[in-house]
């Protein structure tokens, strides 16, 4: 399974990339926030599940892994093969692959479950709605009387801002009657609608993330860098809950003035600058 | 022309005739639509960034997979690696190799799959130097990159470099780079495989009925008419559209399928469209004896003159394609204008065809009515046999438009049903666009042969050519089959308004 671990460090990426202007610190949870049921955790499920689907099928494409099955198109009970009907697009066997390997954790009937699975799924959908169709006509002289279409993976990049759009406006959720082994989800403000399949769902509410909580395994804001001119939720203010924070300026070697061509002829100054770090008390 | 099979066949005859092509004619959609699978199935690659190390001037093929072989490469073009060993972008070959891995096994092209043609798709980082609206990814349009006209080897690989010359200012200013897609189109073997099914059974069948036809006509002791020479030339045309040629294809590596193809299925449409125009204009009841082609010259030249716009687009875009398999004539702003120019010209000679075939249609048309006040001046017995007549042109005249328009029809829910992808496997697999090919295909072919069928002459005399040998008589009679088409296209055209 190593391209599932080249999924980890493709989710820590991003999650840190939408964590560090936050109070949860990815890098700080060693992975216990899986179990938490609140907001956070359920960007997790939804970020991972599409990190899955996204790389495999990014994966498949470049042909660097072996587990990509042709899932051939026709349903034929013989001569079903890649010669007869091709193969069928990586984004399904992303898509499958990730249903079955994220979801088949949440095997419980507990409402938890449900809930992990709706997020697991929401994420999921995002890659597949982010994607564009492209086609190509090539009948009778170049005519579109025969058309080809496929989809074009989005960037995950696209995936994950959206991603932190539904965790903005995730919604807290109460188990609804049972329907066949199955919870409706019903939001706890009764004014709001319910869950759409695309919205994240949190059942707890978040610790505040100030202090140290072993329970999730969170180590607190202290110590974490902030933006000292921010009012925003990165900023000191906020980040450090009121504690203050302490300043300190430090030298740092860094690349500066670069110019590059196309990809990655890359011509750096290399600058000695003095900056200041603001960290949490 | 006097006494086609059409006028002495007996109804049952014709009704058994009639359901039996109709069944046939369900047969092949059916068998497009089950059997088969889609017509082309696409296949999406992304290149391996293989870095090469030797001296520039060496030719070095990069593979992107596979055990010792496997070129030395990055995952992206921005990770650490590059900037610490300051790799240029002169190192970096994109490469691609297909068709790609599937099941963990190596796929091998089939000569079944006929064809390949791809299109490249350009991943271009976001450059604050260059604003975009939304999004971290330019939206870059494609960019065709290749057609092959056969699948003859196992394995293409392809080695694609974009390298920086700053003197010439080549490939400097266009964004980071950061992934090339190959989209690679193929046909399907399977429907290759039903496709070349149906030509080799139907080659045989529209060419025993051609000889059948040609036959009869040699038996006349008078020479062809010109309606029966253009008749054996459709008839000609589409047995050249059925020659199953594909059967070569899998032992000889014919590039020159694709043209081939189209120039066949070009013949075939040019020949109906003079025969409709020639069945139009032989039956206008004026006093004019045509039978000769040069009467048509007009409309034949507009439909020569459109097929040859075409031809000459057609050879000047898969045509040099077979030199050059990576030319278009769309890339350049001079081709793309003489490309367009001969499209227009041929859609020209389309618009003015269609105004000559109403023009003829209307004129048999008024002649007709014009003649129909004389109907019921007629003796009773001679009346019912007229509209005998009449009903059974209708008849293949309703089939005429009912192909069109079941043509139509198809074609238009065959790209609904392609523009919308659907994300899950369907229970129920109909692909509407091999429904398509195999339906339309088989149907021209159900018409040729109900066309040869029904026109060719008659052994049976017909009962009122015993008494009258009066000359306004015959007259009447060699423009019987007119009066009746015509009243048929009326029939036709109120029911479509």
């Amino acid at each position: 399974m190593e391209h599932v671990f080249y999924d980890d460090n493709y989710v820590n990426e991003n999650l840190w990339k939408e964590g560090k202007q936050r109070m949860f610190n990815c890098t700080d949870f060693h992975g216990n926030l899986f179990t938490c049921r609140c907001r956070e955790s359920a960007f997790i499920y939804a970020l991972t599940s599409a990190a899955v689907a996204h790389s495999v099928a990014r994966a498949c494409a470049e042909g660097s892994i072996y587990t990509c099955t042709c899932d051939y198109n026709l349903k034929q009970p013989d001569g079903k093969d890649w010669e007869w009907g091709g193969c069928s697009d990586n984004a399904k066997f992303g898509h499958k692959f990730s249903r079955k390997f994220v979801d088949v954790i949440e095997k419980g009937r507990d409402f938890r479950y449900m809930m992990n699975l709706h997020n697991n799924e929401a994420g999921r959908r995002h890659v597949t709605t982010e994607m564009k169709q492209e086609c190509k006509c090539h009948g009778m002289s170049g005519s579109c009387t025969i058309k080809t279409c496929w989809m074009r993976l989005p960037l995950f990049r696209t995936v994950g801002d959206l991603l932190k759009d539904r965790f903005d406006g995730a919604s807290r959720v109460l188990p609804g009657r049972r329907r066949r082994r199955k919870f409706t989800l019903l939001p706890a403000n009764t004014n709001h609608k319910p869950p759409g399949k695309k919205d994240l769902v949190y059942f707890e509410d978040s610790p505040n993330f100030c202090e140290k909580d072993t329970s999730i395994g969170f180590t607190g804001t202290k110590g974490r860098e902030c933006n000292a001119t921010s009012l925003g939720i990165d900023g000191c203010d906020l980040m450090c809950c009121g504690r203050g924070y302490k300043s300190e300026s430090y030298t740092v070697r860094e690349r500066c003035s670069c110019t590059f061509h196309w990809c990655c002829q890359v011509k750096c100054k290399v600058c000695t600058r003095t900056k200041i770090r603001h960290t949490c008390l | 022309m006097a006494g086609v099979v059409l006028e002495t066949l007996s109804w049952k005859k014709l009704i058994a005739l009639g359901i039996l092509l109709l069944l046939l004619l369900l047969s092949f959609f059916l068998i497009g639509g089950l059997v088969a699978p889609n017509p082309s199935n696409v296949m999406v690659v992304l290149g391996t960034k293989c870095l090469r190390k030797g001296s520039h001037m060496q030719e070095e093929w990069f593979i992107p997979f596979g055990g010792n072989e496997k070129c030395d490469s990055i995952n992206s073009v921005d990770e650490d690696r590059v900037y610490d060993e300051g790799i240029s972008a002169n190192q970096i070959v994109f490469s691609f190799w297909l068709p790609y891995m599937r099941d963990g096994k190596q796929l091998d092209f089939s000569r079944w799959q006929q064809m390949l043609l791809t299109v490249m798709q350009l991943d271009i980082q976001y450059d604050p130097k260059f604003p975009m609206v939304k999004g971290n990814q330019y939206n870059c349009s494609l960019l065709a990159f290749f057609e092959l006209g056969s699948l003859h080897y196992d394995y293409y690989l392809i080695n694609v470099r974009v390298p920086v010359e700053p003197y010439k200012g080549i490939n400097m200013e266009i964004g980071s780079l950061m992934d090339i897609w190959v989209i690679g189109i193929h046909q399907n073997g399977g429907f290759t495989k039903v496709w070349v099914s149906i030509k080799t059974a139907m080659f045989p069948i529209v060419l025993a009925v051609l000889i059948w036809f040609w036959r009869r006509i040699m038996m006349l002791t008078r020479p062809p008419n010109l309606l029966e020479r253009t008749l054996f030339s459709l008839g000609i045309a589409m047995s050249l559209l059925n020659l199953p040629l594909e059967w070569l294809t899998l032992a000889v590596d014919m590039p020159f399928m694709l043209m081939i193809n189209d120039i066949r299925q070009g013949i075939f449409y040019a020949m109906l469209l003079c025969f409709w125009i020639i069945f139009a204009g032989e039956h206008i009841m004026d006093q004019v004896e045509r039978n000769r082609l040069k009467h048509y010259w007009k409309h034949l030249a507009a439909v020569i003159f459109g097929c040859s716009c075409l031809f000459i687009f057609e050879l000047s875009e898969r045509g040099v394609r077979l030199t050059n398999p990576f030319f278009s004539i769309w890339i350049t702003d001079v081709g793309t204008k003489l490309a367009l120019s001969f499209i227009i010209l041929a859609g020209i000679a389309a618009c003015s065809y269609f105004l000559f075939l109403c023009y003829m249609i209307f004129q048999v048309f008024r002649n007709i009515s014009a003649k129909r006040t004389t109907l019921p001046s007629m003796s009773s017995a001679r009346r019912k046999f007229y509209l005998g007549v009449i009903y059974r042109f209708k008849f293949l005249m309703i089939s005429t438009l009912f192909c069109a328009a079941l043509t139509v029809c198809f074609f238009i829910i065959s790209q609904l049903n392609e523009g919308q992808w659907k994300f899950m496997d369907q229970d129920l697999n109909l692909e509407y666009t091999s429904a398509f090919f195999t339906g339309v295909f088989g149907m021209w072919n159900v018409y040729v042969i109900g066309l040869l069928c029904m026109y060719a002459p008659s052994h049976k005399n017909k009962p009122m050519e015993t008494d009258e040998t009066s000359n306004e008589e015959e007259v009447q009679l060699t423009h019987l089959p007119s009066e009746t088409s015509s009243v048929q296209a009326f029939a036709a055209k109120a029911a479509a308004d």
